[in-house]
């Protein structure tokens, strides 16, 4: 069936290429503005590539067989990203500071029904610059982006994956993974039912519970008994929680609520520091407009010597921003109208109306000129043609070129 | 503003008396002359969405509810991405292998390969089987699954049993039990996190109603 998409593929029309483009300026001129760069990584990589840092499963991939390798269309950007950066990090100065806005493609879990594959994404990553000092300037630059966006309610819900997963060493190793998968999925139930000591059952379900205003949470951790380091990284959570705070204050951002949530994790080891969500607000479906996190183990992976450096970064989800802006009337209702329509009177006054076209076109501003193609049409569908289009102007050219100009009313 | 997911059939009546005890009234769903699906609570904070038990893990999983209220079997079946909050301990049953009276076999195990076994559970049955490493035929049914042994063509059945008056009534025999199921309060993992409108609040008064009949 030639003229069918392949299922769970779409195409984007002008309009919502204009609506998508909207999306990815405001967002990239904050990017700029911070003084990040942009990267283009290869849309195909090998599959070991995207599975090194655990988080991606090959089920999830759409693969393709190109002589012997087995490559893979990336399901995100960081692993590229990491694999390009790492081997050129000894020559350059840190930290490194780049973008992506691409695309992404995710294979279909058996069972749904024409699932969306590809996906868009833009985001930033951070590398080779450790502490609290880079979680606030990404988180910061993350709060920007959604503000240039006009999203005034949203969420962001903090955990701290290192944090967390020390805690979760007290449990036996045996049960260590039920436990954090428990955790991860939010199954209390499971919990309450593995085979666990009464004081460790209720260390997994104190865990489960450690959310809400940050304040109150630092203060629940703390009366746990925490060794060296542990009581290090909650240190550390607060100066970084403080820093945002003072800063959003001084710059007078608009407030977004933040919850923090130790329980945020994920059942791979990813995360070394902070992962995030964000997370829209107000009516209508709740969605996950994007995610980040820090990962210090990552680029160590795609190193020749295993050097390690350190990254934070997050990713927006343009598709759900998109979804969530589109109520709002923010974005563009309709493609820019032409500014000029330029309309030859007879087959001898193309050569002249090209010109004239031209001629307009060559303006310190963008101007948008169209050419009537066909000839000999009556001034009242001509008129007709514009008043459609949203073409204010009509500049009729005659058999020696001179030009007799229009202005339609809309 | 809170919205419940409640499932019709078996379940309801234990449902809508819960949420009562908690200040949430839908008990106009248990009117048989209702035909309303969507119901607000008196206090207007709260409504009730009336759907299918297979569809309660839906409506919670995509977020049009915060909460729902569905049995263990079909969060096994179905593996929705929602939060497992509080075992609610109503609507008891488990998930068995049965197959005809007169049939020889006694235990999954004795089971020929490559025989047919009908369900509705069609995950829990295929995993089950393939756990025994017994390879068989899953026939998918929606309905009446009994009729599955009876006219011949499954051998066995992966079924529901409460009290077993239907299994006997249609001559089967329980052979293998898989899992015991009650029923479960769920809801949005993101609603959840972000606890806003006292849904936390509303999850500890149910879980405390609860945990008080069951013994610690």
């Amino acid at each position: 069936m030639v003229y069918q998409p392949p299922v769970g593929a779409r195409d984007l029309f002008p309009l919502e290429v204009a609506q998508k483009r909207w999306i990815e300026e405001r967002v990239q001129q904050v990017f700029h503005g911070w003084g990040y760069h942009r990267i283009i990584t290869s849309t195909l990589e090998r599959l070991e590539t995207l599975m090194a840092g655990d988080a991606v499963q090959p089920s999830t991939v759409i693969q393709l067989q190109v002589d012997e390798q087995v490559l893979g269309l990336r399901p995100e950007l960081t692993a590229s990203i990491a694999r390009a950066a790492v081997t050129r990090m000894a020559g350059v100065t840190h930290p490194q500071r780049l973008y992506y806005n691409a695309n992404v493609f995710r294979r279909a879990l058996a069972g749904s029904h024409n699932r969306q594959l590809e996906f868009y994404h833009a985001g930033v990553e951070l590398l080779g610059s450790e502490g609290g000092v880079a979680d606030a300037e990404i988180l910061l630059l993350l709060a920007d982006c959604i503000r240039h966006l006009g999203i005034g309610q949203w969420h962001l819900v903090l955990g701290e994956a290192g944090l967390t997963r020390s805690l979760l060493s007290a449990f036996p190793e045996a049960l260590r993974e039920a436990v954090r998968e428990a955790i991860a999925n939010l199954d209390r139930i499971a919990l309450e039912t593995l085979p666990l000591s009464a004081e460790l059952r209720d260390r997994a379900l104190f865990i489960l519970d450690l959310r809400g205003r940050p304040a109150d949470v630092l203060q629940r951790i703390s009366s746990l008994d925490l060794d060296a380091q542990q009581r290090a990284t909650v240190s550390n959570l607060k100066t970084l929680l403080d820093l945002l705070q003072e800063s959003l204050t001084a710059q007078q951002h608009p407030q977004f609520s933040l919850i923090l949530d130790l329980s945020l994790i994920q059942t791979f080891d990813y995360y070394t520091g902070i992962f995030f969500e964000v997370v829209s607000s107000g009516t209508g479906e709740r969605r996950i407009l994007g995610r980040g996190g820090r990962y210090d183990h990552l680029l160590g992976l795609y190193h020749p010597q295993a050097e390690t450096y350190p990254g934070v970064g997050f990713v927006l989800h343009i598709d759900d921003l998109h979804q969530m802006l589109l109520p709002t009337g923010q974005l563009p209702s309709r493609t820019p109208p032409s500014h000029w329509l330029i309309v030859p009177v007879s087959n001898q006054a193309y050569a002249a109306a090209f010109t004239y076209a031209k001629k307009i076109r060559e303006s310190a501003h963008l101007v948008r000129v169209e050419m009537k193609l066909k000839i000999g049409e009556p001034a009242d569908k001509v008129h007709e043609y514009a008043r459609r289009r949203g073409i204010s102007q009509i500049a009729w050219i005659d058999d020696q070129g001179l030009p007799q100009i229009e202005t339609v009313g809309q | 503003m809170l919205t419940v997911a409640l499932p019709k059939g078996g379940l309801l009546e234990d449902s809508i008396r819960l949420l009562q005890q908690v200040g949430l009234d839908f008990s106009a769903f248990l009117d048989s002359a209702n035909r309303q699906l969507e119901i607000w609570d008196a206090s207007r904070t709260a409504k009730a969405l009336l759907v299918r038990n297979y569809d309660v893990p839906v409506y919670v999983e995509y977020g049009q509810a915060q909460l729902g209220i569905v049995g263990y079997d079909i969060l096994r079946e179905k593996q929705p991405q929602v939060a497992h909050l509080v075992d609610l301990q109503f609507g008891r049953c488990r998930l068995s292998v049965a197959v005809k009276e007169s049939s020889p076999y006694r235990s999954a195990l004795e089971l020929p390969p490559h025989s047919r076994v009908a369900s509705k559970f069609v995950h829990c049955a295929h995993d089950y089987f393939q756990s025994l490493d017994l390879p068989v035929e899953i026939v998918p049914l929606y309905g009446s699954v009994e009729l599955g042994p009876i006219t011949g063509m499954s051998e066995a059945i992966v079924d529901l049993v409460a009290s077993g008056r239907t299994l006997k009534e249609n001559n089967l025999l329980e052979i293998e039990r898989l899992f015991e199921s009650t029923a479960r309060l769920i809801a949005h993992p993101l609603s959840y996190r972000l606890n806003q409108d006292g849904l936390h609040d509303r999850i500890e008064q149910i879980r405390s109603l609860t945990s008080a009949h069951v013994p610690a």
